[in-house]
């Protein structure tokens, strides 16, 4: 079991989503981030002043997945992403050690 | 006539026998002021007869019918027309007459023209027409007058003046009733309170007499009581004296019965005096301190709220209840819950026409929709008291409507009200971390517009189908019953219909592709535009939960933002009008008879492409008939008013220094250019179009102002006149001096050799100051520059001016670009 965890472009979030549902992994968590990787934003010009844009906003979106997915879901995520520019993101692969269901308190295995 | 007299006489000494009795209070000078009242009927009709039709009014006391022995007879001569000798002799039978029966006449002769506009210095006068009421002749002519009267401009000054006089004369008792001699008229407590605490009620609010300390019933017993002493005064001392001496008092108490010795006859006089002067203080000082204010005309301010004076009147102009809602707002203020009520329950009675019949309540309704503090409150009010439903239909369509998502927590009706409260907070800097969003508020021509926009934005939703074409459909309608303007319909329908376009390009689309950003910069046009689909997105996404709007989200509205207005201001010279242009083809499809295909073509080909969004058609024909049969030395000029604002129109062929001149020009006139454009076709031809304030008043107060300021300005534009010479002089008057210790902030120059592939950009911010843009496009000019588009804008005092150059046709080198920046600077900083 596995989190897979993708900084994205903002506009690429309903791809990502689309292409996890293909790939039937429904489920997701979406947070609003910024922060800065080799793209390391610029600055902007605004009415004649300089201002810093240098964090840019991103999407985080977290999906925890069984292992024998892992390689299939990441490849629907770049694939889904992918713009060629600078910018574009990561995907991060954790291992995940257990997982509850708060309903029932029940150890889930995927 | 003798006869007559000895009428006057005869009443005279009737009410001196009363007097003697201690009767003369109230009833008997009733009846001594009706004979007089029959005298002067007399008078009246056996005066000459003159033209113009005429009346006589009794003022003041008279006018109470509390006419003393000894008062002054203070009375109006009114004539409906001109007074000439007719007149004259007709006023002076009426006179001599009054003299002759010993009257001390206080009179005063007028044209129902003179009131016209009202003496809101003469307050005494206005104080003395509140009494008012006729005594012979055509009654109608005080009908007329009253009005003036009536005007919450004359009764605030009333009520000042009242309160004014008041506060002297007590000064002059040492501001105390305890007087061991009181004039029984003029001190505190006395008569002349009376009649003040029942002025104020009646300009304010009548109940205010049955409210707390103020009590009507002693108030009467208090003035019959005064009124029986100041009789007998006049009889005693055969004059007007109202003193009540220590002596008189010993008469006084004596007609007036008192028991025991003299001595105590007078303690009881007195102790009931200062009884009553205790009754008519305390109601006094309440009635003052409890009286509504007036603030608009028929609206008085009290703790409660906003409210009519007259509900009858209020009920017959229905379009003067929104002044209710202004009131509130510029009071800060809330309307009052029997008001809201009041009007709830005569709602259903009206049309939408009815609260607009007229021009001037249209633009009412639109300066109340201004965004400011309260403007939410005050639209929330007439949501729940049906006003704003009634007025707009379309908006009661989406009284308290549901409508199932995922994000909207509110009704459809109260999301619209939010949007506008919203926007309120930003005008009134309540959100911290949100300036920048409010300087796009400050810097809108028609915020008004914005939030018409806002209220109608979501009207469509009443139905299930696409709520943006409906609520557009609806907005026409209000916009037709508005007869809005077709600038303002254009930009009410394209604000509403792309209401969702910027959160959907900001959230759902890679902003950072130069191709979006374009796509938007196209769709908007101009930055007015921008500016008021940014805000519209931010409030509408605000309003939707409180959740929905993330720092994250607004950062990346701004971004958007900042991107597209950098497109519009930086990349849109290089964007020619093409002979092709759809937007061209448009334009001569619909010309005016008076115009050639080949003369709007040869005009408007090669003009930046955002010429055609930044006019109407109407305008740009307008230009194209202003650019006709232009010849080197030709300057065509157009001047207008437009709102508060002048807009000048300047076209001519391009010579050295034009646009700098054409600023000083302005400048040298005191006018502070506000927006604007320059620009240049690739033929010479140069179209500048400026807005100004015209600070001070310079077109108003000389009525051949404008001709000596076009005159002005071709002698500036052809190099007649030095406009830097005009300039200086003004520069140097104290009216535009800096104050001392006072030092602006350094203006900020961006150039910018990239945007354009053919001009080098210089963005400028600089405060604002008499002359700037003068003195700016010298310096460029100096360094063999043209200045080929301009584009003029203001934040506050801050002026924000993008200039478009080229030397020899070239973009400039990067050492021109430090040596013109430079020169600037020094011209600013010196």
């Amino acid at each position: 079991m596995k989190l897979i965890k993708a900084i994205v472009r903002p506009n690429k979030v309903d791809d990502v989503r689309d292409a996890l549902g293909r790939i039937n992994l429904p489920g997701m968590t979406v947070t609003e981030v910024r922060g800065h990787g080799k793209q390391k934003g610029h600055t902007a010009i605004y009415r004649g002043k300089e201002y810093d844009v240098s964090l840019l906003p991103k999407m985080e979106i977290e999906v925890v997945v069984p292992d024998h997915l892992v390689d299939e879901a990441v490849a629907a995520i770049i694939t889904a992403a992918r713009t060629g520019e600078i910018g574009d993101g990561r995907v991060f692969v954790i291992p995940v050690e257990q997982s509850y269901r708060i309903r029932t308190g029940e150890r889930s295995e995927m | 006539m003798a006869t007559s007299l000895s009428a006057v006489e005869s009443a005279r000494q009737s009410l001196s026998a009363c007097a003697a009795r201690a009767e003369g209070g109230g009833a008997a000078l009733r009846r001594f002021s009706e004979s007089v009242d029959e005298f002067l009927q007399r008078l009246f009709d056996a005066a000459p007869p003159a033209a113009a039709a005429s009346l006589v009014v009794a003022l003041g006391g008279y006018g109470r019918r509390q006419l003393c022995l000894h008062s002054d007879l203070d009375v109006l001569l009114l004539f409906d027309g001109q007074i000439g000798e007719a007149e004259e002799k007709r006023v002076r039978a009426i006179l001599h007459p009054m003299w002759d029966a010993r009257f001390s006449v206080g009179h005063q002769i007028r044209q129902i023209d003179d009131f016209a506009r009202l003496e809101i210095d003469n307050p005494e006068f206005l104080l003395a027409l509140l009494d008012a009421r006729p005594v012979a002749g055509d009654a109608a002519l005080l009908d007329r007058i009253a009005g003036c009267v009536r005007s919450p401009a004359a009764h605030a000054r009333i009520l000042e003046a009242l309160k004014g006089l008041t506060d002297e004369r007590h000064a002059t008792f040492n501001d105390t009733f305890y007087q061991l001699e009181p004039d029984v008229k003029d001190a505190p407590g006395a008569l002349r309170d009376v009649w003040a605490a029942r002025a104020i009620a009646a300009l304010t609010d009548p109940a205010l007499l049955d409210r707390g300390a103020a009590d009507r019933a002693r108030l009467d017993e208090a003035e019959e009581f005064l009124l029986r002493l100041r009789s007998i005064l006049h009889a005693r001392h055969k004059r007007n004296n109202n003193v009540l001496d220590h002596e008189t008092q010993e008469h006084a108490a004596r007609l007036m019965g008192y028991s025991g010795a003299p001595r105590q006859q007078v303690e009881r006089l007195m102790g009931d005096y200062f009884r009553h002067a205790r009754s008519v203080s305390r109601s006094l000082d309440t009635v003052r301190r409890t009286a509504p204010l007036p603030v608009a005309a028929n609206l008085v301010q009290s703790r409660d709220g906003i409210r009519f004076v007259d509900v009858d009147h209020a009920r017959a102009h229905p379009e003067s209840w929104l002044s209710v809602f202004q009131a509130a707002l510029d009071a800060n203020s809330a309307v009052t819950e029997g008001t809201l009520a009041w009007i709830e329950q005569r709602i259903d009675r009206h049309a939408p026409e009815d609260f607009f019949p007229a021009a001037a309540d249209r633009d009412a309704l639109l300066a109340f929709l201004k965004p400011r503090a309260g403007l939410y409150a005050r639209l929330s009010e007439m949501h729940d008291c049906g006003l704003l439903g009634r007025m707009f239909p379309e908006f009661q369509a989406i009284f308290c409507r549901v409508v199932r998502d995922f994000y909207h927590k509110y009704t459809v009706d109260e999301h619209t009200l939010l949007t506008i409260r919203n926007l309120e907070r930003l005008a009134t800097r309540a959100v911290r971390g949100r300036e920048r969003f409010s300087a796009l508020l400050d810097d809108l021509l028609h915020p008004e517009l914005l939030v018409l926009s806002l209220l109608f934005h979501d009207v469509g939703k009443w139905c299930d189908e696409d709520h943006v074409d409906e609520s557009v459909r609806m907005a026409r309608e209000m916009m037709q019953r508005l007869k809005l303007d077709d600038e303002a319909v254009a930009l009410v329908e394209f604000l509403i219909r792309h209401h969702t376009r910027m959160s959907l390009i900001a959230f759902r689309r890679d902003t950072e592709d130069p191709e979006i950003v374009r796509q938007l910069a196209d769709l908007v046009g101009i930055e007015e535009r921008l500016k008021m689909l940014c805000l519209l997105t931010l409030v509408d996404i605000e309003a939707v939960s409180r959740e929905t709007l993330t720092p994250w989200r607004e950062e990346l509205l701004w971004r958007l933002y900042v991107d597209t207005y950098n497109r519009l201001t930086l990349g849109y010279a290089d964007e020619r009008i093409a002979h092709e242009e759809s937007g061209l083809r448009a334009l001569v499809a619909g010309r005016p008879a008076d115009l050639t295909d080949a003369e709007i073509t040869r005009f408007a080909e090669g003009l930046p492409r955002r010429y055609l969004q930044l006019f109407p058609a109407g305008e740009i024909y307008r230009h194209v008939q202003l650019s006709r049969d232009m010849r080197p030395d030709d300057v065509h000029v157009d001047l207008k008013r437009k709102g508060s604002l002048w807009e000048l129109t300047v076209a001519t062929l391009d010579k050295p220094a034009l646009f700098s001149n054409i600023c000083g020009a302005l400048s040298s006139f005191g006018m502070d250019i506000t927006r604007g454009q320059a620009m240049t076709n690739p033929k010479g031809l140069v179209l500048d179009v400026f807005q100004f304030s015209d600070q001070e008043r310079f077109f108003e107060l000389n009525p051949t102002g404008k001709d000596q300021f076009l005159s002005a300005l071709a002698a500036a534009i052809s190099g007649r006149i030095d406009v830097a010479e005009r300039l200086r002089a003004r520069e140097a008057s104290v009216l535009y001096r800096r104050r001392a210790g006072v030092t602006a902030p350094p203006p900020v120059i961006h150039a910018d050799n990239q945007s354009s592939r053919r001009y080098t950009i210089l963005d400028l911010v600089a405060d604002n100051a008499l002359g700037l843009l003068h003195r700016v496009s010298g310096a460029i000019s100096r360094h063999g520059c043209n200045v080929d588009l301009v584009l003029i804008s203001t934040e506050g005092q801050k002026a924000i001016d993008v200039f478009h150059i080229t030397r020899a046709r070239a973009k400039l080198t990067d050492a021109a670009i430090a040596d013109v920046t430079a020169d600037i600077h020094r011209t600013l900083e010196g």
